[in-house]
């Protein structure tokens, strides 16, 4: 059994040195040596930030000062590491479903897999350094030997984390994959959604007294977020010197990340035993109508055909429960805290930056265009299709489902804002998010052309982007937003909306044209790089 | 006057990272053949195939395709040929259905049009209960068959197969078998084929081509190449003498105690 560990560990570092040695790998080891050269200044700063604050809650020995430092410290930590992990981590080498056939048991395999989340990965360096940091902050303030409990919630929070995380992408998998699922947890998100805006309308004067009459009893639920509870609440005990009470919620966090884990590792592995089965039908009753839908013809069979694939990822049904949430939460939280003197743009502003945020969640779909296209690719190239209304049909349906997106977050926004932003932010934003989109999209056609990556269809492995695609898009996406910041800063000095909107609109003008005319020559750069595309994107080279 | 050429090459060559794949092939497939492209693992079959279709592009040398020339008609040539690709060409994410009317109309079919031949090529592969399945869940027999009315929706001149008979079962393999030979002889398709297995081949074609290292090394009508003997034993004769067995693997036959 050592041997085929070993193996693993083997052929995991193998698939990563392949990745950097093989065609277009040079460009993948300096996007990641980029990425650790950013991860490891930020890491360091933020472990100095967070060493400081653990040596400050131990100085104050208890008390509200300790108790608000150690919850700010493990919830902080795991807000962001769970958001992040959610969005980058790969675990596609050690995924269960390949490793069915060999002699190894299946949760050796999914537990290297998760300890593959804490140490293979550029971001850990990040999450490491700030545990550390709040170990020696902690050290620093008190020497004894209750460092030692102090470091096993470390640790333990650590995999507590992973776990959880793990947890989350598998039942999404799981209820994005099974249909029956599927619908009992749209039903059931309409419900919770119609219950909280009842409560938020309860009071017709005042829509939040009734969430702030309520918010008390809703402490309960910090233990949805177990993995900072537990040790917030270890810590608390330890930071004001009493060990012994600190045990129990060690014990917690212990149990209930081994309760995770299992539970995660069963969900993950009936995925794997099931795979290729549980993906569900597009309609149990035969072949499907022709005389109703979309238009016929080249052009109506591609849109329609990027429509359904694009509906049947479960990334993009992951970003249509996303978006309108991260919406509201801006209008409930951030919205409120501009003051009316701030300026109508200024007010503005989290509408803008929604606009900008859907196409944001949807860039592994316009910086890998067709990462999920398998050996569907190769009938671009076999039928008789002008590659250029291939790449328009792509960005079109993108576009429009962002669109979609927007749409249903701008409304809940309205809904839960009041209204706050003025009333011709909305056309702005629609400006934004139109006059951006062709920018993105013309950049990203690039992107994908030269650096395809045949990506996984389920969540819980994304893998949709290169180190490299993930590189560029950031400097794709802060490019656009810089040059759309400029109208926005001017119109803000000379507080005038009708210079934002003039500005706006001639750069999205601009950006149409240069995405009409870019198009033709990316679908002559497409066919020109065919022969390496093609296996990379139908997986023949994986 | 010679028979029109359904596909023929002139010194077509394709090297990967300046190794040859194909060296100068010159082949010529007569219209309304059913010819056989034979040669082992890694001769260059696909790669020839791949080249032919549209899916790779030569390093050098010319094809000409129904009298199109490849490198100057791609896309008038494309609408006229089927093609099941290895690895096949399809939509996971559509179901079986969508996929064939979208194939369908991206060969330029009108949509209902489309529609209805996407139903009788279902009946005809036995999938019409299978139709609003996603191709992901389909099996891999599923799936050839499901390649295999793509390649035929749009009514082409020509047909493509990349191996249609690997990793399918006999019974499987026994009804393409037939619809083969049905579209060949109700209608003047040429149909341009791989396969490894040699019995079905030796069935079905009326003209064999052999492949080695990238080579022609034999071309003409079924009897011309094979001459006295059967197909197989020409192809071993031609592609390489048959291998002394190797030593016996230490291992096998006997419960050794190395782990």
């Amino acid at each position: 059994m050592k041997e085929a560990l070993r193996a693993l560990v083997e052929l995991r570092a193998r698939l990563l040195w392949r990745r950097f040695t093989t065609r277009g790998g040079i460009a993948e080891g300096v996007a990641s040596v980029v990425l650790l050269a950013l991860a490891i200044p930020v890491g360091l700063g933020f472990a100095v930030a967070v060493g400081f604050g653990a040596y400050q809650s131990v100085k104050a020995g208890g008390g509200l000062r300790s108790d608000v430092g150690a919850a700010a410290i493990f919830f902080g930590l795991w807000q962001t590491w769970t958001a992040v992990s959610l969005t980058l981590n790969d675990r596609e080498g050690l995924d269960l479903n390949r490793f069915l056939v060999y002699p190894i048991a299946p949760g050796r395999v999914y537990g290297m897999g998760l300890a593959t989340g804490i140490v293979g990965d550029p971001m850990g360096l990040v999450w490491g350094a700030m545990l550390l940091g709040v170990f020696v902050g902690a050290a620093m303030a008190r020497p004894g030997a209750w460092l030692g409990l102090l470091a096993v919630t470390l640790a333990a929070f650590a995999v507590a984390t992973v776990v959880f995380v793990a947890l989350v992408q598998e039942v999404l998998d799981l209820v994005l994959s099974t249909r029956r699922l599927r619908e009992w947890a749209t039903v059931l998100s309409v419900v919770v959604s119609v219950g909280i805006l009842a409560l938020l309308l309860k009071s017709t004067d005042r829509p939040f007294r009734a969430i702030g009459d309520v918010l008390p009893s809703l402490r309960v639920l910090q233990w949805l977020a177990w993995p900072a509870a537990f040790p917030a609440a270890a810590s608390r005990e330890l930071f004001a010197g009493r060990n012994g009470a600190s045990l129990p919620w060690i014990g917690g966090l212990l149990a209930s990340t081994a309760a995770t884990g299992w539970l995660s590792f069963h969900i993950a592995l009936r995925q794997a035993r099931g795979a290729g089965t549980s993906g569900g039908s597009a309609s149990r009753g035969g072949p499907t109508p022709a005389g109703t839908g979309l238009p016929g013809g080249r052009w109506g069979a591609l849109v329609e055909k990027e429509a359904r694939c694009l509906w049947r990822q479960p990334l993009a049904r992951v970003d249509v429960l996303l978006a309108p949430a991260i919406a509201t939460f801006v209008a409930w939280k951030v919205e409120p805290r501009i003051s009316l003197e701030a300026g109508e743009v200024l007010r503005a502003l989290p509408l803008f930056g929604v606009a900008l945020y859907t196409h944001l969640l949807l860039q592994a779909f316009w910086l890998n265009a067709f990462g999920w296209e398998r050996g569907g690719a190769r009938v671009m190239f076999l039928a008789p299709l002008d590659l250029a209304a291939v790449l328009r049909a792509k960005g079109l349906v993108l576009y429009l489902f962002s669109l979609l997106l927007f749409l249903a977050s701008a409304s809940l926004m309205a809904i839960v804002g009041k209204g706050s932003a003025p009333p011709w932010a909305l056309a702005a934003a629609l400006l934004l998010h139109a006059g951006t989109a062709p920018w993105l999209l013309a950049a990203g056609n690039l992107v994908s052309i030269l650096r395809p990556r045949a990506a996984s269809f389920a969540i819980q492995r994304s893998s949709a982007l290169s180190t490299f695609s993930g590189l560029m898009g950031m400097g794709i996406v802060s490019g656009v937003m810089g040059f759309f910041a400029l109208p926005a800063l001017l119109a803000i000095r000379a507080e005038s909306t009708v210079q934002l909107l003039a500005g706006w609109g001639l750069l999205g003008a601009a950006g149409a044209w240069v995405w009409w005319k870019a198009v033709p020559r990316e679908a002559r750069l497409l066919a020109d790089r065919r022969d390496d595309f093609l296996p990379t994107v139908c997986g023949d080279d994986a | 006057m010679a028979d029109p050429l359904a596909v023929e090459t002139r010194g077509l060559t394709r090297l990967f990272d300046g190794k040859p794949a194909v060296t100068s092939l010159d082949l010529r497939v007569p219209a309304g053949a059913f010819y056989g492209f034979l040669g082992p693992n890694g001769a260059g079959k696909s790669t020839t195939m791949k080249m032919l279709t549209g899916l790779l592009r030569p390093t050098s040398g010319e094809a000409r395709v129904l009298g199109a020339d490849l490198s100057r008609d791609g896309l008038s040539v494309k609408g006229r040929i089927g093609v099941v690709p290895d690895g096949l060409a399809l939509f996971e994410r559509l179901s079986g259905s969508e996929m064939l009317r979208i194939q369908g109309q991206l060969y330029g079919l009108d949509r209902l049009v489309a529609a209805r031949r996407a139903a009788e090529l279902l009946e005809a592969m036995d999938l019409a209960s299978e139709g609003g399945k996603l191709v992901q869940d389909y099996s891999h027999g599923m799936k050839k068959k499901l390649a295999l009315a793509c390649a035929l929706i749009h009514g082409p001149e020509l047909l493509f197969l990349d191996e249609p008979f690997e990793g399918i079962d006999a019974v499987a393999v026994s009804g393409i078998r037939r619809m083969l030979q049905d579209l060949v002889t109700r209608r003047s398709l040429t149909i341009f084929l791989t396969s490894h297995v040699l019995e079905v081949v030796e069935r079905l074609v009326t003209h064999v081509g052999i492949i080695h290292r990238g080579r022609l090394v034999a071309q003409g009508t079924l009897d011309e190449v094979r001459a006295s003997g059967s197909l197989e034993e020409t192809f071993i004769r031609m592609v390489g003498e048959e291998r002394a067995p190797g030593p016996g693997l230490s291992w096998l036959g006997t419960r050794g105690d190395e782990k």
